[in-house]
């Protein structure tokens, strides 16, 4: 097929950004390990530098570099059921290995666990390593997704209380009307990011998620600036041309799938040539779904911040559920692809039983594959292939 | 009580884990209901005519949970979901799960698909406890809690009622706190096993006659301040196995701490009884050695570890990490490192029901203890 242009730009923005983010320093910015669900937008009013070591993660998966710094860091004494995206980022500090010349060290280190709880202990141990103090953002998880006010109470008050910090930290006031311009470009790009997603349900798509997992670099790293805009502007641009044009992802589209939990970063090639090749095209994923909802009011983005952490991004099980069988009918799914994801517990626990739930409710099957996100000593590819395979020959006879 | 020997009650819960939980449904038909150990105030549980009893997943043989829960996933979480599965929980009416790490919040999602009529609270406790906001909320928890267990008894929330079991509660870990002090004057009497059989046993018996079955035990026998045992520090989440205890005097071994979440650890912080207990039992949660998924200063959590470690004497450290526990397995290279710069021997076992033989546990801890110098 076709590849799509705009995917392009991705090694030139990746380049550029991991080039300023080493740069930060000499120009008097302090370096903020953070991760997504966290708000840096407070840290661009403040002239601060965003970096995700989660990115770093993934670009070392994308890779297939995983292997072998993964064992650096398992020499460390770090475990092989430890997630791997953490097992990757130590051991590419250890080894001295990594696409993006490493990362800059950190002043300090900024994680919310609403995503989950590894990475606090992650960043704890990035904060022994560099000596850099840390702000945990705590999220109570509230179950079953009711309203928790004494939560939202708890929540708010840290990210007041980390304002503050950062205020005190860089020593100046937050600039105001940075902050409004930043938050302003982070719900543009994230509005962009979802109209991009919401033309996989043309049919044919004429993107799949496997592009989109491409396309996430900018939404991930760069939120908050011009240069997600512009990007994701351009892409939305030629995938409408594409549509138009009647150009789709796959080749005479017969199934739509969804892919649930992180991609399988060093497969991501073979596996989207594999299901093109059988007319499967991923149509939508949970996990590109994530990035969708990041914008927040100009007015109070202290509450909405808090209630993004409390009940978005906090995967309650019934609203996991009731978010696929939406998808299911938004898309009109024809199957599930679930990643049982060795390095990703918080997500992956659960999927049995969201399988279950969900073809309960849609009578549409899913299948479930165990793999790894990066390390591809976890998996064997050719057995991935074989199941899905399997499945796709189930769909086929109906 | 018995005329014969004080340790037989505590053994006999050991041996029959319900046993006081089944009388006390006979005898009063009353509601029992199950928690998973790090950090549940049982005395909430207690207080609304609850029968609370700790439930240990850990140490279960695994054969149906993994038809709803991938294998890579700890003992705890998974031995509880199969003792459920397999009707071994029938006895409890409901389970309180503590929000201590992924795994357990995941637990809670499945408990509610999977036994939709046995209720299930999750406890979300604050993982930053050196933000001072955290102390309001684990109130508000508690209060939650309390309101949920009173709903499954009956009885309005009473906070004499609650005092009245803080109290009741604090006697028992005061007697727990010197039974541990009696393990280390006479660890070759109090051995390790009969003291964990008291531990064990507290968290599944009414609180009021465990107490007087304690006060029963060999308290005035001799301190042995010669003992040839290496005393070791274990740091951990739950002792699993539970074997654990009698390789350990078998090898003459005894403990200097135990920092295991229902371990000394529960029980080495005394509380106030006085004013309100809802506060009262925040401070002391708050105060107990932080559990692993919990967040404190990073460098903060290893330098305190050492500095408990070495106040303690110890002879060498033993960190018991249940396989696929994220929390623990993050922070023991630190340690580790940590008690290596210090010249304190150290072991890392790394326990699952799921592959486990209780030989090479054996072989293990006979290759540490003979590290530990000291004649076996």
């Amino acid at each position: 097929m076709e590849p799509i242009k705009s995917l392009k730009q991705i090694k030139k923005v990746t380049t550029e950004y991991f080039t300023a983010a080493h740069m930060a320093r000499q120009n008097n910015k302090k370096v903020v390990y953070c991760n997504v669900f966290t708000p840096v937008e407070m840290l661009y009013a403040l002239d601060m530098f965003p970096v995700y070591p989660e990115n770093h993660a993934a670009i070392v998966g994308a890779r297939k570099m995983a292997a072998e710094v993964s064992a650096a860091a398992e020499g460390m004494g770090y475990s092989m059921d430890l997630c791997s995206y953490a097992r990757c980022d130590l051991g590419s500090i250890k080894a001295g290995i990594s696409p993006t010349w490493g990362l800059p060290k950190p002043d300090l280190i900024l994680v919310s666990n609403c995503q989950c709880g590894t990475l606090t202990k992650w960043f704890e141990v990035l904060g022994r390593m560099y000596s850099a103090p840390m702000i945990l953002i705590d999220v109570p998880h509230s179950d079953d997704g009711a309203a928790d006010i004494e939560a939202e109470k708890y929540v708010r008050a840290q990210l007041v209380d980390l304002m503050g910090r950062l205020e005190e930290m860089t020593g100046r006031k937050l600039d105001e009307a940075m902050f409004k311009e930043t938050i302003r470009l982070s719900g543009e790009a994230s509005d962009l990011w979802t109209r991009m997603l919401e033309l996989g349900m043309k049919r044919p798509a004429p993107i799949t998620v496997f592009d989109q997992f491409i396309a996430m670099f900018p939404m991930v790293s760069q939120r908050g600036t011009q240069i997600a805009v512009d990007f994701y502007s351009g892409l939305i641009d030629e995938l409408e041309e594409r549509s138009a044009a009647g150009i789709s992802a796959v080749k005479n589209e017969k199934y739509r799938l969804f892919w649930d939990n992180l991609p399988i970063w060093p497969e991501l090639g073979r596996l989207s040539t594999f299901l093109g090749d059988r007319g499967a095209a991923l149509v939508t994923s949970i996990y590109t779904w994530a990035w969708s909802k990041l914008a927040v009011s100009q007015d109070d983005p202290l509450t909405d911040w808090t209630k993004q952490y409390l009940y978005t991004f906090n995967l309650h099980f019934k609203s996991r559920v009731d978010n696929y069988v939406d998808l299911a009918r938004n898309y009109q799914l024809d199957g599930f692809l679930y990643h049982s994801n060795r390095s990703c517990k918080w997500i992956s626990q659960d999927v049995q039983e969201v399988r279950a739930a969900v073809t309960e409710i849609t009578g549409i099957p899913g299948v479930i594959i165990e793999a790894d996100q990066n390390d591809t000593r976890q998996y064997s590819v050719e057995t991935l292939e074989k199941q899905i395979d399997n499945f796709l020959d189930m769909l086929r006879k109906g | 009580m018995t005329s014969g020997d004080p340790w037989k009650p505590f053994q006999d819960i050991i041996n029959d884990q319900w046993q006081e939980a089944r009388r006390f449904k006979e005898s009063a038909a009353g509601v029992v209901i199950g928690h998973l150990a790090p950090d549940v105030p049982e005395e909430i549980l207690h207080a609304s005519g609850a029968f609370p009893v700790s439930i240990e997943g850990a140490s279960s043989a695994v054969s149906m949970a993994q038809a709803h829960i991938p294998g890579y996933t700890c003992s705890h979480v998974m031995g509880t979901l199969d003792l459920g599965l397999s009707g071994k929980l029938d006895i409890i009416d409901a389970l309180v799960i503590p929000y201590v790490c992924d795994s357990t919040r995941n637990l809670s999602h499945l408990w509610k698909r999977l036994f939709p009529d046995k209720p299930s609270e999750l406890l979300r406790l604050p993982k930053r406890l050196e933000f001072e906001g955290a102390r309001d909320y684990l109130i508000t928890e508690y209060r939650r809690l309390y309101e949920w267990a009173c709903g499954l008894t009956g009885n309005l929330p009473d906070t004499e009622r609650l005092a009245e079991s803080l109290k009741l509660y604090e006697k028992s870990r005061a007697l727990l706190r010197r039974a541990f002090l009696k393990h280390r004057s006479s660890p070759d009497v109090w051995t390790v096993t009969l003291l964990r059989s008291l531990f064990v046993s507290a968290s599944r018996s009414d609180r009021s006659k465990h107490l007087e079955w304690m006060k029963a035990l060999p308290w005035d026998c001799p301190e042995n301040t010669e003992s040839d045992l290496a005393a070791v520090y274990l740091k951990g989440k739950v002792w699993d196995p539970p074997q654990l205890s009698g390789i350990m005097d078998e090898l003459g071994m005894c403990l200097a701490e135990d920092e295991t979440a229902a371990g000394h650890r529960a029980v080495m912080v005394e509380g106030v009884t006085n004013g309100d207990p809802f506060e009262a039992l925040a401070d002391r949660s708050l105060a107990t050695i932080p559990y692993t998924g919990y967040h404190v200063e990073p460098t903060g959590l290893v330098n305190g570890f050492l500095e408990r470690v070495k106040k303690s004497q110890a002879s060498g450290v033993i960190l018991l990490n249940p396989k696929f526990c994220e929390a623990a397995a993050f922070d023991t290279p630190d340690f580790v490192n940590a008690l290596k710069n210090e010249s304190i021997p150290n072991l890392v076992l790394e326990t699952s029901a799921r592959s486990f033989s209780v030989g090479q546990l054996k072989l293990r801890l006979e290759a540490f203890r003979e590290m530990l110098g000291m004649e076996m």
